[in-house]
């Protein structure tokens, strides 16, 4: 049973890894061969540094998107900004992005037809300017405090989930946060004009340039840093115009995003260990469309 | 082995003679009914018995002797063994008793004639006498009830309790008879009878007869194409005097009908229901004549106009304090100024009409009251009728306010899972995720915001109209509930509980009357009554009660949705 009744000496018949037979070794008896499958950080891919600071890059201009619609919206509120010129100054980039959109995308097929866009934005223009006199009383009778507080954790959100691997359909959560954080802080404005332009302007901000930003990074690779670059800088320079302190932060948090997260990740990929062997769960990797017909 | 005798107590003093009674199948017990004294002749004994046995349906046999010798009748011992051959039995009993003495004697004789069995032998066979009031025993019925056609699984107490009660024919011979036999039982002193009662059963026949004929026209009248139109089914079924007289229908259709109730719970219902239409008139009547006196009628009226109005100004006031600042909340002015000046609108057109109608109130109320002649069921019915007809616009604000409301919460929760980018899946019945348009999450997210906003507004709107709505309710409720406690509780059988209680027998007890070693025991077996509470769970009359639909949470769950609530819900009469 079990023990060999000659301890010492090896038996004669090969091991067999197998438990369903009785053999003269003790149970948890293992030879040479043990964990011979076991493999070693197979999947690790190596970073290079200046790859992921130029994705990191997105982080960092999504974070300055969020600093330029605060500056905006402090300056609609103060009035230094009048709600036309901003009106006038979103069609044109409007116009422009879109413009600039079908020159790169041009070629493949199209879903949506210039018919159905027109009427989007018909529709979304029809919807905001109509609701714009409901949408200002919205907040009369919610304090300060409270408004900033939803809306600062409504961008916090947005920031938190926005699809940053693949940015083209915007995610329905962070869409919809920063449009609920846009409605909030627009209903703070003076006038039913001020609330129409400050939700025109949200929704270019936040829903029609990353369609934007990820077309230029399909197809024109060159563009993509210096688009970024430009809407950092604008997002610093807009806050330095408020609050110096808080461009002075943004600065230093675009740095960290952009430059020591990346050396960090790089650096500890070092200090990775994965192992892999049979006993990992099967995955299917192979095609079944050819099984679903 | 025990054999147990039952024996009438008002045999204990009986003449020497035969007794007559049952042997109960599959037990080791007899009943005895009555006992036959001389002179007889044994070929008439024997027709009267299957005479009876026909009548009666009970299985009556000659049971064996009974001897009580007074002063100068010895002798009798040796012609009482002898009768034993003139009669087919398979056990023949020989009871005796001494003048003076309490005891029994008692002797059984097997068929095949073995020695009669010893007192004081090994293979004694125990005897037990248990005395019972023959008369009670027979009025009374066990309960719970069963029906008819079950006799051969009842236990051994209801078979001797039926016996006795099928048994009536046997009990109409009494002593004082001219006839050939001469019988002892509870009624030998001769039969008891009143003239009140009789006369009642005479009359009860052609009385009845016109009565149905009377509720068939009534239900004639009913039945016309003219009432069955959708929409004036629709408001009898909402106004409570309908119900009510639909239902007194019902009943008079059971009470007057010319069948007679033949299973015990029958009677008991026909009772029940007689007896409760009857005490319902008597308090009507006395609400009558209390209502009609001192002008008590037109003081209503001029009571019931200040009313309504001070009911619209309290209303009013309370809009105007929603549209303020209640209770220190902060409501969106514009809503609020909208859905207060919608209210306060209503309740203007309302007040209107209470001062069109004010000069024709007293004459309404007088007429009105003279309803209550019916019964004091349908007087509340009308005044259920009149609250709700006085307090409509309240249940018209219930009702803008809820489906206000549920709108909202129904958006809402739509709404919000667009937020998260999921969307309930009708097919699998759960929440999925749904990749949108960029538009629709748009104005999805634009629309989420604006009710989100609105939700405070409409949410205090809402309860304080649900508040007052559930205040009328309630009130309804209680009066609905009276009236389902006078129609469905059963006086007839609780007035004889409490005056004649051995009529509704739950059961017995035994007291033990003599226990001396050497002679049989005897034990007297009394009656136990019913419980009050068995007797009004028994003896319910069916009605439409009404009782809560909801259970609490069900209700919570249904107000916070904004779902509108009929807490009550009138189940529709039962019929056995």
């Amino acid at each position: 049973m079990g023990a060999d009744s000659d301890s010492g000496a090896p038996p004669n018949v090969p091991w067999r890894k197998v438990l369903y037979e009785r053999q003269p070794y003790p149970d948890n008896y293992v030879d040479r061969r043990f964990l011979e499958e076991l493999r070693r950080n197979i999947r690790v891919r190596q970073y290079r540094y200046w790859a992921v600071v130029r994705e990191a890059g997105l982080v960092a201009q999504q974070v300055s998107c969020v600093a330029i619609f605060l500056t905006l919206w402090f300056n609609m509120d103060q009035g230094d900004l009048g709600p036309s010129k901003l009106l006038w100054a979103s069609l044109g980039c409007a116009l422009l992005g879109y413009g600039l959109y079908e020159v790169l995308g041009g070629g493949s097929s199209r879903e949506r037809t210039r018919m159905t866009d027109l009427q989007s934005a018909a529709i979304f223009l029809a919807f905001t300017f109509g609701f714009s006199p409901v949408l200002k009383t919205l907040t009369e009778s919610v304090s300060t405090d409270t408004v900033y507080a939803m809306s600062a954790m409504m961008l916090l959100a947005h920031l938190v989930s926005f699809p940053y691997t693949q940015p083209s359909p915007p995610g329905s959560l962070s869409l919809n946060a920063a449009l609920f954080a846009s409605v909030c802080l627009a209903s703070r404005l003076p006038g039913a004009l001020h609330t129409f332009a400050m939700l025109s302007c949200a929704l270019l901000v936040f829903a029609l340039w990353p369609c934007l930003l990820h077309r230029l990074r399909d197809r024109a690779e060159w563009s993509f840093p210096l688009a970024t670059g430009l809407v950092c800088t604008a997002g610093v320079g807009g806050l330095a115009s408020l609050w110096a302190g808080g461009a002075v932060l943004l600065f230093l948090a675009l740095i960290v995003v952009t430059l020591v997260c990346p050396m960090l990740l790089v650096h500890l990929q070092r200090h990775k260990d994965n192992i892999h062997g049979p006993w990992d769960e099967a995955e299917i990797r192979e095609d079944l469309s050819r099984f679903l017909s | 082995m025990v054999l147990k005798i039952f024996f009438p107590k008002c045999c204990n003093t009986a003449d020497s003679g035969l007794l007559v009674g049952r042997w109960i199948p599959g037990q080791d017990s007899a009943v005895v009914l009555a006992v036959i004294h001389y002179p007889f002749i044994p070929g008439q004994v024997k027709k009267y018995l299957s005479q009876m046995r026909s009548q009666s349906q009970v299985d009556l046999t000659v049971l064996g002797s009974w001897s009580m010798p007074k002063d100068g009748q010895e002798g009798m011992e040796s012609f009482l063994k002898d009768l034993s051959t003139i009669f087919p039995h398979a056990r023949w009993l020989q009871l005796g008793r001494e003048s003076g003495k309490r005891a029994f004697t008692c002797r059984v004789v097997q068929k095949n004639g073995k020695p009669p069995a010893d007192q004081e032998g090994d293979e004694k066979d125990k005897i037990i006498f248990i005395h019972y009031d023959q008369r009670k025993v027979m009025l009374s019925q066990l309960h719970p009830v069963q029906e008819k056609g079950t006799e051969e699984e009842s236990t051994e107490l209801r078979m001797v309790f039926h016996t006795v009660a099928q048994s009536e024919p046997l009990f109409f011979l009494d002593m004082y008879d001219q006839g050939p036999l001469k019988l002892t039982h509870w009624q030998s002193e001769g039969r008891e009878a009143s003239i009140i009662v009789e006369l009642v059963k005479q009359a009860s026949f052609p009385v009845c007869v016109i009565l149905t004929w009377l509720v068939s026209l009534w239900q004639w009248l009913g039945s016309f194409r003219m009432l069955h139109v959708w929409p004036v089914q629709f408001i009898s079924s909402k106004l409570s005097t309908c119900v009510q007289t639909g239902y007194r229908t019902e009943h008079f259709q059971t009470v007057f009908s010319t069948k007679k109730a033949t299973t015990h719970m029958e009677f008991m219902r026909k009772a029940n229901m007689f007896v409760s239409f009857l005490v319902d008139i008597a308090l009507g009547l006395l609400l009558i004549s209390w209502l009609y006196r001192e002008n008590r009628i037109s003081q209503l009226a001029n009571t019931l106009v200040p009313v309504a109005d001070h009911v619209a100004k309290e209303l009013q006031e309370l809009l105007e304090w929603l549209m303020g600042v209640p209770a220190g909340l902060k409501m969106n002015r514009a809503l609020d100024q909208v859905l207060g000046r919608f209210f306060l609108y209503h309740i203007h057109l309302w007040i209107s009409y209470i001062r069109l109608m004010s000069p024709f109130i007293e004459m309404i109320l007088w007429y009105v009251g003279l309803s209550a002649c019916l019964g004091l069921t349908f007087a509340l019915s009308v005044l259920s009728d009149i609250v709700a007809l006085l307090t409509f616009h309240i249940y018209c604000f219930y009702v803008y306010g809820a489906r206000l409301y549920y709108l909202k919460i129904y958006g809402l929760s739509s709404l919000w899972r667009l937020f998260r980018g999921k969307k309930w899946n009708v097919l699998r019945q759960r929440v999925d995720s749904c990749s949108y348009d960029l538009d629709q999450l748009f104005i999805g997210t634009l629309l989420f915001t604006i009710l989100l906003f609105l939700l405070p507004t409409t949410a205090l709107y809402y309860l304080v109209f649900t508040l007052l709505r559930l205040v009328v309710v309630m009130f309804q409720g209680l009066i609905h509930l009276s009236v389902d406690f006078i129609n469905s509780f059963p006086l007839f059988v609780m007035g004889l509980r409490l005056c004649r209680p051995y009529r509704v027998a739950e059961g017995v007890k035994f007291r033990v009357l003599s226990e001396e070693p050497g002679t049989p025991l005897h034990l007297m077996m009394e009656i136990n009554p019913l419980k009050f509470s068995s007797v009004l769970q028994c003896y319910r009359t069916p009605t439409y009660s009404c009782y809560p639909r909801d259970s609490w949470v069900a209700l919570c769950k249904k107000l916070f949705v904004g779902e509108l609530i009929y807490p009550w819900r009138h189940k529709s009469t039962k019929t056995d």
